[in-house]
């Protein structure tokens, strides 16, 4: 028991006047001869034991009124044991800093932030009554709690409206704002109880211990009450995902995914038989096993083959542990999906390797290639069904006829690709009148630039200006780049310069600024058009190392296939740039549980999603809201956040200082005012005492 | 005032001359020479009571009936024992008593009747015959006024002296407390009544017994023994009063019950209204 004015309780000695007047008092009686002694005899006997007991309750009571109200002036307070916050003496506004961070969802037994929860309650319990308090839930933003006050009700509240967070939260900052809602109460004491679980992720320890600014513009540090919900753990045994990548896995045949993770075990223990599980499209298609060391990493590397192309969904689970959350990681991955060409051979030649489509046919279809291409003459070719085909590819073909064209322009704006090279069967003018505006830009003539010995009018070109950053020429870098712009061109088309109507755009242009690869929009396909030939007639790039994986990244940017493969991903409390198909008319962004994610539109037509509330797959919604499909988008926990490492004992107090008070459950007190009560009994005391002299 | 009288036969005279003539008729018919009515003869009837002239003028017969006050015999029993020895107001119980007896005895003298006297004491009863002669009745006030309160009550042991001398037809009338430990007192003395006595008690008491006013701490102390108790009289003041109330009640009740005429006499009251209020009762019931 402590007593907040302890001198009164000097004035519990006048619990003694009783027995002194008892004692020292005593009226000597006065002798009476009475005739009716009989009848007094009587009555005495009668009443005797009655009085006795009279006698003795008024002594009590007298004796406790006398006692219990210095003593109740003294204001004791019971420490019970499991629950006290403090040891102030008075009254002290008071801050609970519960911290809501992501280790808080670790379960031992409980979940920690449950038990942070309760331990909260019962700190709020244990507070004195002229204590004001309020609740600060430390997340990852912070708001300004309500100042101190008496009302527990609204912090019991805020406590149970509070919900764990997906990351790390900063707690130097968190008492920061503590400390401001402190100065705002005009109580003198000062105190902060942090319920946490103190990893070394949540506080930093450089930065410097709360402050309160009193009245005398000084600083003074609060009474720190540290409430640690894991401890006795010198940390908090967690394997994670670190790492993930997954990308596509040509190699390994189409529609495969390689699947590459690396898992950590932040724990003193071997972590040993933990199931690695991969799912694709809610299918499991893949399972490993792992055994980590103490603080040990593991990498594994699955391939696996998804039955479906496009965006596919998928996931990476590990046995969970305590902190189930960051054992799973979703990720969403553009699985290739098989692409049909139809090459338009315009110069077919039984002499293989002379034939026109020779190096494109054995470019597109490449074991790697997600292309299946059907190579026709020029006759054939042009009357074929286009339907079914992604791609056309028109090698050194005549002037296609007029209905030929329609057929093509109708190909083209339903969002088929067109390739179109040239070659000694191309001739400008009437291929220029009777594609019309399906050309990226008019053909004019045929440049030689050199000849194949190196002599003639000139040497080879090669290319000089190209746009690096555009999806068609962006995977090529250092040898890559090298080998493209290391090709020689002897003979090339040369076209009509480009108005801002027609809508092409050059992507990459020879050394003397002729265009060689031109592109243009035309409805929802492209065509493209290469001004030299795809064999060796007009130069040596068929033979050069960049020719197979550019034609068989044109054929896929034709096909639309290169812009499905821009993939978001995103961290939990951040925000990601969308750049949906504008014709989705995307509104709406889901969370994995179902609530709606802030969504911005920016200048440039993406939409800003965020911040990101939890990890998961986010799915998005058009104006009627449906779900837009291949639009959804994985968010992952920041490794980081994963490490559970605890702060040791010598750190807390080179941090808080010795002064600061441990108030785990079950060690230590509770303070439970006791002076109400003991005004209350006093008071019932007198009027039991009256109640008793009333009584004869 | 009466205080202030020295002597029984001082305060007897001056109550008895407080009282009214003090005068009564005698309930009973006998011998006297009044002549009061004339009653039809009845076979039972005296024939010397017969009026031979009444038979001579109406032929028929006719009894003379006379009033007489002078036949009736009294003892009076006067309790002397400690117990009546207290006082809270200016007369004792015992002064009170002999003043009582002693104004009724000059009432009973003045009016030819014999008067008696019977003392109780825890030694016994000392007795004086009923008688008329004038001279008695200074016997009579004499021993009244030599009695001093002493000893134990034994009402018991009196009621049974009476019951052996105390001849038929008798007024007894009885100056006690009533403070008897044995609760079969009273019955004995109301058994005198049995034997055809007319019998009156007078239930002497000292206002002080009746309210008990005590509020400190007091030291009781017997007037008849040894017995003494100490009590904070505040604290038993209720019980007491319920004590005394059920023993008045008893009283009052057993004699209603036994058709004696029972009085309570304050010591603090005025002693001719009491003897007043006990004459005109008398009356009442004669009439």
């Amino acid at each position: 028991m402590t007593f907040g004015q302890p001198w009164l309780l000097l004035g519990a000695m006048a619990g003694l006047i009783p027995l002194a007047v008892h004692l020292f008092d005593r009226r000597k009686p006065r002798p009476h001869p009475f005739a009716a002694i009989a009848f007094v005899l009587r009555s005495q006997r009668r009443t005797a034991s009655r009085l006795k007991l009279k006698r003795l309750l008024l002594y009590t009571l007298r004796t406790l009124i006398l006692l219990a109200i210095p003593v109740a002036l003294a204001r004791p307070e019971l420490r019970r044991p499991g629950a006290a916050v403090s040891r102030a003496v008075g009254p002290a506004a008071t801050v609970v800093v519960v911290d809501r961070g992501l280790a808080m969802r670790f379960v031992d037994g409980e979940s920690l932030f449950e038990k942070a929860r309760s331990e909260a309650r019962s700190a709020i319990a244990g507070l004195g009554a002229e204590d004001p308090v309020t609740v600060l839930p430390c997340g990852p933003e912070v708001t300004p709690p309500t100042a101190p006050g008496l009302d527990r009700r609204e912090a019991r509240e805020t406590l149970d409206r509070m919900v764990p967070a997906w990351s790390t939260v900063d707690l130097g900052r968190c008492f920061e704002v503590a400390a401001r809602a402190l100065e705002e109460s005009p109580t003198a004491g000062k105190r902060i109880v942090v319920v946490s679980a103190f990893t070394a992720g949540s506080l930093r320890l450089e930065t410097p211990p709360p402050t309160v600014r009193v009245p005398g513009d000084k600083r003074v540090r609060p009474e720190m009450v540290l409430r640690d919900v894991a401890r006795g753990r010198k940390v908090l045994p967690n394997h994670f995902i670190a790492d993930l990548k997954v990308e596509p896995a040509p190699q390994a045949g189409s529609r495969s995914v390689q699947v590459s993770f690396t898992v950590r075990n932040i724990s003193d223990a071997p972590a040993g038989e933990i199931q690695a599980t991969v799912e694709l499209a809610g299918r499991v298609v893949g399972k490993t096993f792992l055994a980590l060391a103490p603080g040990g990493t593991a990498q594994k590397t699955l391939t696996v083959r998804s039955e479906v192309g496009g965006p596919v969904a998928g996931a990476v689970s590990l046995s969970p542990d305590g902190l189930a959350e960051d054992d799973r990681r979703d990720f969403v991955v553009q699985v290739p999906r098989e692409l049909r060409a139809l090459v338009v051979d315009g110069s077919p030649s039984p002499v293989r390797y002379r034939d026109e489509v020779f190096f494109l046919e054995a470019a597109l279809s490449a074991p790697s290639s997600p292309l299946r291409p059907v190579v026709k003459d020029a006759t054939a070719g042009l009357r074929e069904p286009l339907d079914g085909y992604d791609v056309v590819v028109l090698a050194n073909v005549p002037a296609p006829l007029p209905e030929e064209v329609t057929r093509l322009k109708a190909f083209v704006e339903r969002g088929g690709g067109l390739f179109i090279s040239m070659g000694d069967k191309v001739e400008p003018e009437p291929w220029t009148q009777r594609m019309g505006d399906l050309l990226p830009r008019p053909l004019r003539l045929v440049k030689a630039a050199g000849s194949e010995a190196g002599a003639g009018d000139g040497r080879p070109a090669k290319l000089g200006d190209v746009h690096w950053s555009d999806p068609l020429f962006a995977p090529f870098s250092g040898r890559g780049r090298e080998g493209l712009m290391g090709a020689r061109f002897r003979r090339y088309m040369l076209v009509e310069g480009g108005t801002r109507a027609d809508g092409s755009e050059v992507l990459a242009a020879y050394d003397d600024g002729a265009p060689a690869f031109v592109t243009a929009r035309r409805g929802r396909g492209r065509v493209l058009l290469f001004t030299s030939t795809l064999d060796r007639d007009w130069g040596d790039f068929a033979i050069r190392t960049s020719y197979l994986p550019l034609m068989q990244r044109a054929a896929a940017w034709l096909a639309g296939a290169l812009d499905e493969r821009e993939v978001v991903e995103g961290r939990v409390g951040q925000t990601v740039t969308l750049r949906p198909d504008p014709q989705a008319h995307v509104t709406a962004v889901k969370s994995p549980s179902g609530a709606a994610v802030p969504v911005q539109t920016e200048p440039d037509h993406g939409l800003k999603v965020g911040p990101l509330p939890e990890p998961g797959l986010y799915r998005t919604f058009d104006a009627g809201a449906q779900l837009v499909p291949g639009s959804q988008f994985a968010v992952t926990l920041d490794p980081a956040d994963s490490d559970l490492t605890r702060l040791d004992e010598s750190q807390l107090q080179a941090y808080f200082g010795e002064e600061a008070i441990r108030g785990p459950s079950g060690t230590s007190d509770r303070r439970v005012p006791i002076w109400t009560w003991l005004v209350v009994t006093a008071a019932m005391a007198f009027f039991a005492e009256g109640l008793l002299l009333r009584k004869p | 005032m009466l205080a202030k009288l020295a002597g029984v036969k001082l305060r007897a005279r001056a109550v008895m001359e407080g009282v009214l003539s003090g005068l009564h008729k005698s309930p009973h018919q006998g011998q006297s020479v009044e002549f009061s009515e004339h009653k039809e003869y009845a076979p039972g009837d005296e024939l010397r009571h017969l009026d031979w002239k009444a038979f001579g003028k109406f032929d028929r017969y006719y009894v003379k009936r006379y009033e007489h006050e002078t036949n009736l015999k009294a003892t009076l029993v006067v309790d002397a024992s400690g117990s009546m020895g207290y006082r809270s107001a200016p007369l004792s119980k015992l002064e009170v008593a002999t003043t009582l007896a002693g104004t009724l005895a000059y009432l009973l003298v003045r009016q030819q009747d014999a008067v008696g006297l019977s003392v109780v004491t825890r030694a016994g009863a000392a007795d004086l015959p009923p008688r008329a002669a004038a001279g008695h009745l200074h016997t009579v006030l004499g021993a009244l006024d030599g009695l001093q309160p002493a000893g134990g009550t034994d009402l018991f042991a009196a009621a049974e002296h009476l019951a052996e001398k105390v001849r038929r037809g008798q007024l007894v009338a009885v100056f006690s407390d009533f403070f008897d430990d044995r609760d079969e007192a009273l019955g004995r003395i109301l058994a005198l009544r049995a034997r055809r006595n007319d019998l009156a008690l007078f239930h002497v008491l000292d206002p002080a017994e009746l309210e008990f006013p005590f509020d400190d701490p007091t030291l009781f102390l017997s007037l008849e023994d040894e017995r003494r108790i100490e009590v904070n009289a505040r604290e038993i003041r209720e019980s007491y009063l319920e004590e005394f109330r059920a023993f008045l009640d008893r009283t009052r009740a057993a004699c209603t019950e036994a058709d004696v005429d029972y009085t309570v006499v304050r010591t603090d009251e005025p002693l001719d209204a009491v003897l007043l209020r006990f004459l005109g009762r008398r009356q009442r019931r004669a009439a």
